[in-house]
């Protein structure tokens, strides 16, 4: 298969450009440990005096921890296709008989394997400090799977950023604008109980309040499945979305 | 032997309406050296990027390699090589990876792929530091290993977008050497764009001489430099006042067509310098005439260009390549 041989290469590419580059290998590794140690020790009261479910604020924090972590992963793709396109690497891929539709597998799958060795890293390191998960190894996969697939989702967003306007300096502001309020206006971090109405209708509609309650159901327990294909949906509408995006523009360099 | 490129009636018009390239027609022909000569902005790279699929044309019909542009790209990218002006290496990967990586997109693999990525390594010598990340790498040696990445498939004809712009000149010659030996020793016909006249004159069998997108004048590069004019052996006198005489000895000389006067001296035309040099000396000698300097000069490629533009192609480059033969 052309397009599987194709994907592997890129991916290998991808994957050996991370590792050469041991300052953001090391950010990237260590970012969940230093997130999931920092808010659960700075936020540990919260429990105290908000309901947080059963294993307390650390619980409840690392599907969120799981998800941010995904979620600032995805715009390595937009970077990674904006650099390509501006030092013409890019056009000499396109020179050759590679799958076009591989060029952007290869690094969707790189970003989703980074977001997953992250995930991996929240979850044992979440472990060592006491967090039990409830529905075993099933549940820790379904965990990765969803982070990947959200990350899958919203990386869409960057590649398409990253091909219409080639700066990465766009990418990385756009990154801010559009995360922040996602993950700080969701249930992803803090219980809603705690936000002003406002915040709460906000997060009401947040596809990251939907995701991160049915990943922090994969470590507490109480699996509900209506609302696991529901929070699935909603990932699979945003990638159908942010993905019409990207392949608008991508046609746009490779026709 | 047939042509392998084919352009006709090509117009490449981009979406903010610039006419890059207007109406051009030509060919090329399996195993020759072929080259676009033009200032920046001429046209030359929009249509290299035409003919290897990346760029689409506004319209005519163009066959490369045997393929249809328009129905068989696919099959225009497997039989091409394509160096472009920029070099466009992964920094981050070594130089054998950036090969392989290349092989595999152009669907190798295994011990082909391996014993090809060596064989390359060899050919522009770059084993020594085939394990070091590219990033680390000169200028020139950066360039070379573009150039193994666009022959990693064996291409039956290679195009070449300014191959050497930037280079110093040592990078520069050795570029030239690995072009004329894939040429000559391997029958790969090579398409070049430049705006070097030397290196159109150095490389090119046949080129066309392009400007604000059209072909203004075709041929090799001798046929371009004789429809200009002659040699010229440029004579400083000693005495001034032997100018006349020195211009009716020199009217005397088998191959000169005509002489006239220059500051300080005169000058004689001829078709060809280097075959008549030796007797101009001598007789000039045997009349008591002695030239202070001496000095040839031929026609160039930027003359052509002059000729039908009313401009040069390089504003820091001579116009006519002079040389110096001795002083006396």
């Amino acid at each position: 298969m052309t397009i599987l041989f194709d994907t592997q290469s890129l991916l290998e590419r991808f994957l050996t450009k991370l590792i050469r580059n041991p300052t953001l290998l090391g950010t990237s590794l260590a970012e969940p440990i230093l997130f999931l140690v920092l808010f659960s020790q700075l936020f540990t009261k919260f429990s105290s005096f908000l309901s947080t479910g059963s294993g307390g604020y650390l619980a409840y924090l690392v599907p969120g921890i799981v998800l941010f972590n995904a979620m600032i992963t995805a715009p390595q793709g937009g970077v990674s296709i904006a650099n390509d396109l501006n030092s013409g690497f890019l056009s000499k891929m396109l020179l050759t008989q590679v799958r076009r539709s591989a060029i952007l597998l290869g690094r969707l799958l790189t970003d989703m394997t980074v977001a997953v060795a992250q995930s991996a890293i929240t979850i044992g390191v979440a472990v060592a400090m006491g967090v039990s998960f409830s529905l075993g190894a099933p549940g820790v996969l379904l965990l990765l799977l969803t982070s990947a697939f959200f990350e899958f989702a919203l990386s869409g967003i960057f590649l398409a950023v990253g091909i219409a306007t080639r700066k990465t300096e766009t990418i990385s502001a756009l990154a801010s604008v559009v995360f922040f309020p996602l993950v700080f206006i969701s249930s992803a971090m803090f219980p809603v109980s705690f936000f002003p109405s406002w915040a709460q209708t906000f997060s009401n509609y947040n596809p990251v309040s939907y995701t991160s309650d049915v990943m922090r159901q994969l470590v507490t327990g109480g699996l509900n499945l209506t609302t696991l294909a529901y929070a699935y949906g909603l990932i699979g509408a945003i990638a159908v979305v942010t993905f019409a995006a990207t392949l608008y523009q991508f046609r746009k360099v490779v026709s | 032997m047939g042509d392998i490129v084919s352009a006709e009636n090509l117009v490449v018009v981009y979406q903010d309406g610039t006419r890059a390239v207007e109406d051009i027609s030509f060919s090329v022909e399996e195993g020759e050296f072929f080259g676009f000569l033009g200032p920046n902005g001429a046209g030359k790279s929009t249509t290299i990027k035409v003919l290897t699929t990346l760029l689409r044309k506004t319209s005519g019909k163009v066959t490369v390699a045997g393929a249809n542009l328009d129905k068989s790209p696919g099959v225009i990218r497997k039989a091409i090589g394509v160096l472009s002006q920029e070099t466009s290496l992964d920094v981050d990967l070594t130089g054998w990876e950036n090969l392989h990586l290349q092989g595999r997109l152009q669907q190798m693999s295994g011990k082909a792929l391996n014993e090809r990525v060596e064989e390359l390594l060899r050919l522009v010598q770059l084993e020594d530091v085939a394990k070091k990340p590219a990033g680390r790498y000169s200028g020139g040696m950066r360039k070379r290993l573009d150039l193994a990445c666009a022959l990693i498939n064996k291409p039956r004809l290679l195009f070449l977008d300014e191959p050497t712009t930037g280079l110093d000149a040592q990078s520069r010659a050795a570029i030239w050497e690995y072009l004329e030996s894939l040429n000559k020793e391997e029958g790969i016909t090579i398409f070049l764009t430049t705006q070097y006249l030397e290196e159109a004159d150095r490389l090119c069998h046949r080129l066309s001489i392009m400007d604000r997108g059209k072909l203004i004048a075709k041929g090799t590069p001798s046929e371009l430099k004789e429809t200009v004019g002659d040699d010229r052996v440029n004579l400083t006198l000693r005495d001034p006042l032997s100018r006349d005489k020195t211009k009716q000895i020199l009217k005397t000389i088998h191959g000169v067509s005509g002489v006239s006067d220059s500051d300080g001296g005169v000058v004689a035309y001829t078709k060809n310098a280097g075959q008549i040099i030796a007797e101009l000396v001598t007789t000039l000698d045997r009349n008591g005439i002695r030239p202070s300097f001496l000095s040839v000069s031929t026609p160039t490629l930027d003359d052509v260009f002059l000729r039908e533009t009313g401009r040069r192609i390089r504003s820091d480059e001579l116009s006519r390549r002079e040389t110096e033969l001795f002083l006396m």
